[in-house]
């Protein structure tokens, strides 16, 4: 690994743990705005909050990705999702603690939803996929690695 | 990492305003467009409502005659996936027969434009929603009429309709 192939990466805790994401793919961290709900049958997905004059879906993957449900008073990180040739802006809720680091990420392949691990002092961060995190029709595959990974 | 500062939704340019009735089901807010509706009515009128025998379709129990035409009542608490509450009103829908059976009206407003509702959707909703409103700071989704009953939806409650005259029927020649 050499540091010319070091790329930018935002550090997000989401329960008790740390991941990152491509800073490339970060729009901005947003305070506890307010989450605003109403019926569908989407999976993940909890609601919409407001951002920049857009609506925003926010996808709580906390319980995905530690087993645990997401404290009620959160930030929100506002990142792109992408559909194909489009892309829409995408929140996770995310505690306040976020920063910003340049390191190499070494390729990792499972579960789907990491695409990388850093290496951050003695911690291993997974740099996470957000776009395979949070496609309706891998989650129920993200479910089952999650449970096999913590069992 | 800076965090942004909050901002209103900016209004879109270009869009005609539209008007909506603004209703409750089980405590959520929803919109619907108002020349989508053409009357709204108490249950309590309702006393000529029909009861149905089907089973296939949870959310459809009874009928209303109006003006020569037989609406399906669809319960929207079912149809949402709500907790189901007592309706107190039922709008009665233009362009489908159907009529929706919400808990109260709040009030009319106008909106400046739709928002799409994002790819984030994709389940039942995007059948249900023709878009979000952003009023009175807050996100509320339109509804779409067309989206109560779907065209296979009316055909089985049609069949159940005819199923049922033809044993009244049969039952009325047999006494």
């Amino acid at each position: 690994m050499s540091a010319a192939n070091a790329k930018s990466y935002v550090l997000l805790q989401i329960g008790n743990r740390r991941f990152a994401l491509p800073s490339t793919e970060v729009s901005e961290l947003a305070p506890p705005v307010r989450l605003h709900q109403f019926p569908h049958n989407s999976p993940l997905v909890s609601g919409i909050i407001v951002r920049r004059g857009r609506l925003v879906p926010v996808y709580d993957v906390c319980p995905l990705l530690t087993g645990k449900n997401s404290p009620s008073h959160q930030f929100y990180l506002v990142a792109r999702r992408h559909f194909g040739s489009a892309s829409e802006p995408a929140a996770i809720p995310v505690n306040g603690d976020s920063e910003l680091v340049t390191a190499d990420a070494v390729q990792v392949t499972s579960p789907k939803y990491v695409s990388g691990m850093l290496m951050i002092g003695e911690e291993s961060i997974e740099v996470l996929d957000l776009d395979s995190l949070v496609a309706a029709e891998s989650h129920e595959n993200n479910r089952l690695d999650y449970a096999r990974l913590n069992r | 990492m800076k965090i942004a500062a909050q901002d209103a939704v900016k209004a879109r340019k270009g869009r005609r305003p539209e008007a909506v009735i603004l209703f409750t089901v089980a405590n959520q807010l929803f919109a619907i467009a108002a020349e989508a509706v053409q009357e709204i009515r108490s249950t309590d009128s309702l006393g000529s409502a029909l009861e149905i025998e089907q089973q296939e379709i949870a959310k459809v129990r009874h009928t209303i005659e109006r003006s020569h035409r037989t609406y399906y009542v669809v319960n929207a608490c079912a149809h949402f996936g709500l907790r189901v509450v007592r309706p107190t009103l039922v709008l009665m829908l233009r362009q489908i027969r159907a009529a929706i059976l919400v808990d109260k009206i709040e009030r009319m407003a106008e909106i400046s434009g739709l928002y799409a509702l994002p790819h984030a959707f994709t389940g039942a909703e995007r059948q249900w929603y023709r878009g979000l409103a952003y009023v009175d700071d807050q996100v509320i989704p339109v509804v779409n009429p067309l989206g109560f009953l779907t065209a296979e939806e009316f055909q089985r409650l049609d069949g159940a309709m005819a199923e049922a005259s033809r044993r009244d029927l049969e039952r009325a020649v047999q006494i």
